[in-house]
């Protein structure tokens, strides 16, 4: 739908070596244009969903197959999951609400990894395993502490080229959905 | 589980995020050569999928098969997922998406290797 919104470039739409030419709203980031879900952050929205299935997934078997054995590890992967989803959905939908719901998601994602990740590294007792957050997000390559910083600068640019929430994002959300 | 098709899903993988790479560089949205890769790596993981599946349910496997099947389920879905949102999103951020899905299998195959021999659950 959106792609007839933009602008075609000058000359676009050449078709040399196959390829499309990606229009101009790529060069700008699009940022301006397509809210917090589109441009760059179709990138950020795909890492956010594959960390919202990996985490998901993780926390959906250590809790139906153990959960006994580290009850607070295993609900605090659960939480971590759901915040993930909430993040993915809310930075894919853009609009208002959605903005600001993706703004709350990683902030306490920020928070869930220093703060666990600390605990974890001052007690490693008290995290007998592993969940996303432990280690400052050792197990997964560190994305975990990098993802919601760069999700909240991301939020804070797209705010202001104006597809925050004074514009909704480019998409017309209701305002009731979350 | 089976270590050279293991390889092969792994250097395909690769190979498909290399190649999204360029075209993210070059400014293009994806295009037909990325569907077919994509579709390529399908195929291999439903080929994994199916070996794994008759693998585990002989006897041999890891004790953990939950985690190992849901993987081995799951990463089915994510070069699907990639190639419909490199469709709806015509710019370079689509074939940026395919960097991470090519990334993301590669790594769950890894992972997968790793359930299977039992070593870093």
């Amino acid at each position: 739908m959106s792609e007839f919104e933009r602008a075609r470039p000058p000359g676009g739409g050449a078709r040399a070596d196959g390829g499309v030419r990606a229009d101009a709203g790529a060069r700008t980031g699009g940022a301006s244009r397509r809210g917090t879900g589109g441009g760059p952050g179709r990138l950020l929205v795909a890492v956010y969903a594959v960390f919202a299935l990996a985490a998901g997934a993780r926390a959906g078997v250590q809790i139906a197959t153990r959960f006994s054995d580290a009850p607070l590890a295993y609900a605090l992967s659960a939480f971590a999951a759901a915040v993930y989803v909430l993040a993915t959905v809310a930075l894919a939908r853009g609009g208002r609400t959605s903005f600001r719901v993706a703004v709350a998601a990683c902030a306490t994602e920020l928070a869930g990894v220093l703060v666990v990740g600390s605990l974890s590294v001052a007690d490693p007792d008290a995290f007998p395993d592993e969940t996303v957050w432990s280690g400052f997000g050792r197990g997964y390559g560190f994305v975990p502490l990098v993802l919601p910083v760069v999700g909240l600068l991301w939020l804070r640019r797209t705010a202001r080229s104006g597809g925050g929430p004074e514009t909704g994002g480019g998409r017309p959300v209701g305002g009731g959905g979350e | 589980m089976t270590d050279a098709l293991s390889t092969v899903i792994i250097v395909v993988a690769l190979l498909v995020a290399a190649y999204a790479l360029v075209t993210t560089l070059r400014n293009r949205a994806m295009d037909a050569a990325h569907l077919i890769a994509l579709g390529v790596l399908e195929l291999l993981l439903v080929a994994q999928a199916v070996v794994g599946i008759v693998k585990l349910s002989g006897d041999e496997g890891p004790d953990g098969s939950v985690t190992f099947v849901g993987y081995l389920i799951g990463i089915l879905l994510i070069p699907l997922a990639g190639a419909g949102w490199g469709l709806l999103e015509r710019t370079r951020w689509g074939s940026a998406v395919i960097i991470v899905v090519g990334v993301a299998v590669a790594v769950m195959v890894v992972r997968l290797g790793q359930l299977w021999s039992g070593t870093g659950v």
